[in-house]
């Protein structure tokens, strides 16, 4: 997937208010609570299968650091 | 010979909370959000002196409007919200109801998966041709359990209780049934004191999660993201698996009716498994999460919704949660149930 197009796609599905960068810190965004994180679960098992656990959850910060956990390789 | 529902009812406390209600109370929370993604409107709480038993009491009340309760030969009684630690809940709703000293009664702790457990065990109870009939009882009040300021919790649950008399019957109304359970799971939702692991804390430390919900280890817990990981892990394939030992297709039952937690999870399993929107009962933005009773009520609501049927209707029920425990069957709804 495109690395701006994930940007977008995160922050529609997520219902954010302004744009993310991938040095964006998630957790430090004002919506960040249980319900995105729920979206979040959603949206990456949806788009690349993959099942982010609470511990995944746990250390995510960055959308760097969600891009890693996914798999860099699935990026472009 | 088989089993069947013959009848079964649900109870609401009368205590209404709608989410402008909470707004209210809880400010700087977003319950526009949380009701657009999570689906619930409005849940109802037990009053501080009703008990869950109460709840269960007045349930079994409107069954016995069609059901002659001199009939009930067993209560099979599921709660997490015990009247005391002991006696057990059952033995004093057989009192309460005024049944016969005859009956046999237990009760059974489990939350969201626990209709479908105790359908399974009545289908036990009665094919194995102990008793001829199971009044099946569920009773919740987790709202006793969720702190105050659980902003998040307190939106989620709410209180009830169900009445299911299942009798022995010419229909094979109740199928097959496959289960599951992982105690890894254990503390993903959990209220860590008041067994007897850990005696209840006064003055315990004050916890925080997510969005400023409070918490102690007096309360209940529930780590959502968790539950839904879990859910999304195995929730499909064992659906599959239910279809499969009843020998049946995906497109064969009529609907699908699974524990209603919150909308957006049973979108997202309606997605994955791939079920017909119009197959996959959801209805649970007034009442909320009330965990054991979800999967009865939705019932009763699907039936009152499609009215007289002709013929029997094959419902596949999933009930997925606290334990961590999961169990799944396929069952049959017909015009008694109304």
């Amino acid at each position: 997937m495109n690395t701006e197009k994930f940007l977008e796609l995160l922050k529609e599905e997520l219902e954010l208010e302004s744009d993310l960068k991938v040095s964006t810190n998630l957790k430090e965004l004002d919506e960040w609570d249980s319900m995105v994180a729920m979206l979040l679960i959603g949206l990456v098992s949806n788009e690349f299968d993959v099942n982010l656990t609470g511990d995944d959850l746990n250390s995510i910060t960055t959308v760097q650091s969600l891009i890693e956990k996914i798999g860099p390789d699935r990026f472009e | 010979m088989g089993v069947k529902i013959k009848a079964l009812e649900y109870y609401l406390p009368t205590n209404k909370i709608t989410n402008e209600m909470l707004q209210e109370r809880f400010q700087d929370y977003d319950f526009t959000k949380f009701e657009s993604k999570v689906g619930i409107k409005s849940r109802y709480w037990a009053s501080s002196d009703e008990t869950a038993l109460d709840l269960a009491e007045q349930a079994c009340l409107k069954l016995f409007q069609t059901v002659n309760k001199s009939e009930v030969e067993y209560i099979v009684y599921c709660t997490q919200s015990p009247e005391y630690i002991l006696p057990t809940t059952a033995c004093l709703l057989q009192e309460r109801l005024g049944l016969s000293r005859s009956v046999g009664a237990f009760d059974f702790n489990l939350g969201c998966s626990g209709y479908v457990y105790g359908m399974s065990l009545a289908k036990g109870l009665i094919e194995s041709g102990q008793v001829s009939n199971v009044l099946l009882v569920t009773a919740e009040t987790y709202s006793k359990y969720i702190n105050a300021e659980d902003r998040s919790n307190r939106a989620i649950f709410g209180d009830a209780a169900s009445a299911t008399f299942l009798v022995k019957s010419e229909q094979n109304g109740l199928k097959q049934f496959a289960f599951g359970s992982d105690g890894s799971g254990a503390e993903k939702l959990i209220i860590k004191n008041g067994g007897t692991k850990n005696a209840c804390v006064t003055n315990p430390e004050i916890r925080v999660y997510g969005s400023e919900n409070q918490y102690t280890d007096n309360d209940l817990y529930m780590n959502g993201p968790e539950i839904f990981n879990f859910t999304a892990e195995n929730i499909p394939d064992f659906t599959k698996e239910v279809l499969e030992i009843n020998g049946m297709t995906l497109a064969e039952p009529d609907y699908f009716v699974f524990h209603q937690a919150n909308s957006f999870m049973l979108e997202f399993l309606r997605k994955r498994i791939k079920i017909e929107k119009d197959k996959f009962y959801i209805n649970m933005s007034d009442g909320g999460n009330t965990v054991s009773n979800t999967i009865p009520i939705a019932l009763k609501r699907l039936k009152e919704d499609l009215g007289t049927v002709e013929n029997p209707l094959t419902v596949v029920i999933v009930g997925f949660g606290v334990g961590l425990s999961w169990a799944g069957g396929v069952i049959e709804l017909d015009s008694s149930l109304i």
